[in-house]
């Protein structure tokens, strides 16, 4: 039988969809928000088409109250906040996570499925009415207050509602699945053969978990971290709802040069910062996985 | 990613925005945009029976909001209802139609101090729909003070501690507090502003919350003992709800709104919004209106099947100056985020 001829065609034809969609939904928007970042504002919000880079200098350099132009570090207080706040909660949910995923990957098949069908349940909720219900658990007469109450541990509390702690457990709440199950995907390929051979060698338990098993998810895990770090530095609705809007992430900081401030080339200057040290800081762990697989490949 | 995803459902929401209007086209239908729970469902339903015309009313919570929307660029709507200071910035941006409201029937029944007011002096562009003002309500179980001054709000005493909610938006608040201070609204004089800026962050560690969403909740259950709110709305939460609030009078002077009926440019169904305005500014209906939303109605309404009067509801008649909000300019609002910003930083 002949080789058919190959029609290189085919290669870019197939992939055209996706092309197309990520040109309609993802290029020729960020260009808009590029844009947009390099326009003069208009005196009642939106914009007009005259190139400045007064926007990206407004991040840093504001006029003060008595008029001279200063540095002012409100914006990147915020940028920092928001960086903190992202990273914690990455690494709460990290530790969360794994024997969450550990005793999921330890059941029956059946059971196994039903756990991890309840870990994506809350998905099909409406992520406002997720983080809405946060308001009832944490509130001056909700759940844990009252439970307290009741079990006389405290007469008088302050309101867990509106604090940074109550903005930490929404973000928790919200992106923990992102982060069950990269991590339960790795310890599910996980080879029990290795387990058993680090018993086998005397490793105690703690042993066989640092440096076995640990090490084998974390892929998983990694791949977790980026699911949650990432959407944590656009999130709005923990801090509007949990946060009582006290204090600003980049995303309340985004939306309200938009609405209130009426300074759209500012917030979409803001957007392509955050999206570019998002972009940044993916792209350096993508060349790190890059250098370690040739590493690894060498030996 | 997250901004990815924004972007796409941006892009999606203007896809489907364009679809809206296309099939808008259709006849007998007309989209409203307004407050939430600000048009009476049941004056909804007796529209579209006399007319036949199928309504669809979605809610917006701001202002500013409701401005990005129309910016942004085909919304879809047909009627929307801003406050006066945005109505004038709308008018000025071109954002608005001109659908000769000084000639329809819907103005003959606007009370004559607010025809043609300095938001749409033509009287061309809206038809007022409520008005009433803002100031704080407070829950009377948790605070037994006098309620007489802004002072009270902004310098509270120390067992308010996290007792007292603001807005998220400063759109009034910032007047309000300029009214305690002596400030005229829209200062463009920075030092000005500074004071006010001082006054909120002395008043921060106070504040529970900055929201605008789920206030009865959050006062009548006695979450907070002091919110910034509306006049109507206390009024509709202590008579419905049965909750111990009252609206204080601060001698300073309330912060005054007035919302209005406006079509945006390029509405699909131009003609039924006019009948729609038209419709709910007749007499029986603006008094059912009234009746249901509770807040002071602008177009005249029928005494006697009005709920609402000066002993039942003192809310809605104010003892103390009410000063209406303003559009501020470039320079005015540049300084109003300012002094927001660096609160909420």
């Amino acid at each position: 039988m002949k080789p058919r001829p190959k029609s290189p065609g085919w290669n870019v034809l197939g992939l055209l969809p996706a092309q197309l969609i990520m040109l309609l939904t993802l290029i020729i928007p960020v260009g808009i928000i590029v844009l947009v970042s390099f326009s003069t504002r208009g005196p009642y919000g939106g914009f007009d088409f005259v190139f400045t880079t007064a926007p990206y200098k407004q991040i840093l350099f504001n006029e003060g109250w008595t008029g001279e132009l200063e540095f002012n570090p409100q914006y990147l207080i915020v940028v920092g906040r928001t960086l903190v706040l992202s990273l914690v909660t990455t690494a709460i949910c990290t530790v969360l996570s794994f024997p969450v995923a550990y005793f999921i990957s330890l059941q029956r098949a059946s059971v196994k499925m039903m756990l991890i069908y309840l870990v994506t349940l809350p998905f099909w909720v409406s992520m406002i009415v997720r983080v809405y219900s946060w308001i009832i658990i944490l509130g001056n007469d909700g759940v844990i207050a009252k439970a307290l109450r009741a079990l006389g541990l405290v007469d008088n509390m302050g309101s867990l509602l509106f604090t940074d702690t109550a903005m930490l457990v929404g973000l928790v709440y919200s992106y923990i699945p992102l982060m069950i199950l990269p991590v339960f995907a790795s310890i599910e390929k996980l080879d029990s053969a290795l387990v058993e051979a680090s018993h086998d060698l005397y490793g105690s338990r703690l042993t066989t978990l640092r440096r076995v098993i640990l090490p084998l998810c974390k892929p998983g895990m990694m791949a977790g971290a980026i699911l949650v770090f990432v959407p944590c530095l656009g999130a709005v609705l923990e801090p509007t709802l949990l946060g009582g809007g006290k204090t600003m992430m980049m995303g309340n900081l985004i939306q309200l040069q938009f609405g209130a401030a009426r300074n759209w080339p500012l917030g979409a200057a803001i957007s392509i910062v955050l999206m570019s040290a998002v972009l940044i800081f993916l792209m350096w762990r993508g060349l790190q996985a890059v250098r370690r697989e040739g590493r690894e490949g060498d030996v | 990613m997250s901004i990815r995803t924004r972007i796409a459902a941006l892009a999606a929401a203007s896809a489907m925005g364009l679809l809206a209007t296309v099939s808008a086209h259709a006849e007998g239908t007309l989209s409203i945009y307004a407050w939430a729970d600000s048009i009476s469902p049941d004056m909804v339903a007796k529209f579209e029976k006399e007319t036949g015309i199928k309504v669809t009313v979605d809610a917006f919570s701001s202002n500013e909001d409701l401005l990005t929307k129309l910016q942004a660029g085909s919304s879809g709507y047909d009627i929307v209802t801003p406050s006066q200071h945005f109505v004038k910035i709308m008018v000025d941006s071109g954002l608005l139609e001109d659908i000769g409201a000084s000639s329809m029937p819907a103005f003959q029944q606007i009370l004559p101090e607010w025809q043609k007011q300095w938001w749409d002096p033509t009287g061309n562009y809206s038809v007022p729909l409520a008005f009433g003002n803002a100031g704080f309500t407070v829950n009377r179980d948790l605070y037994n003070g006098p309620v007489d001054s802004w002072k009270v709000y902004f310098e509270p005493s120390a067992e308010l501690k996290g007792k007292i909610a603001s807005l998220a938006q400063p759109d009034e608040v910032i007047p309000a507090a300029e009214n305690y201070l002596g400030i005229p609204y829209c200062s463009e004089d920075p030092k000005e502003m500074k004071r006010v800026l001082d006054l909120l962050q002395a008043q921060k560690p106070f504040v529970a919350a900055y929201s605008s969403d789920n206030i009865e909740n959050r006062v009548g259950s006695g979450e907070v003992a002091m919110h910034f709110w509306w006049d109507g709305n206390t009024m509709r939460l202590r008579r419905n709800d049965k909750a111990n609030v009252e609206y204080a009078m601060p001698k300073e002077g309330l912060v005054g709104w007035l919302d209005s009926y406006v079509v945006p440019k390029g509405a699909a169904n131009l003609e039924n919004a006019q009948k729609f305005i038209n419709f709910m500014t007749q007499l029986d209906n603006a008094t059912e209106q009234y009746n249901y939303y509770g807040h002071s109605s602008p177009v005249k309404v029928d005494h006697d099947k009005a709920l609402y009067n000066k002993e039942n509801a003192p809310e809605l008649f104010p003892t103390v100056p009410v000063k209406m909000g303003q559009a501020c300019s470039p320079a005015a609002q540049e300084l109003v985020t300012k002094v927001w910003t660096q609160l909420l930083q």
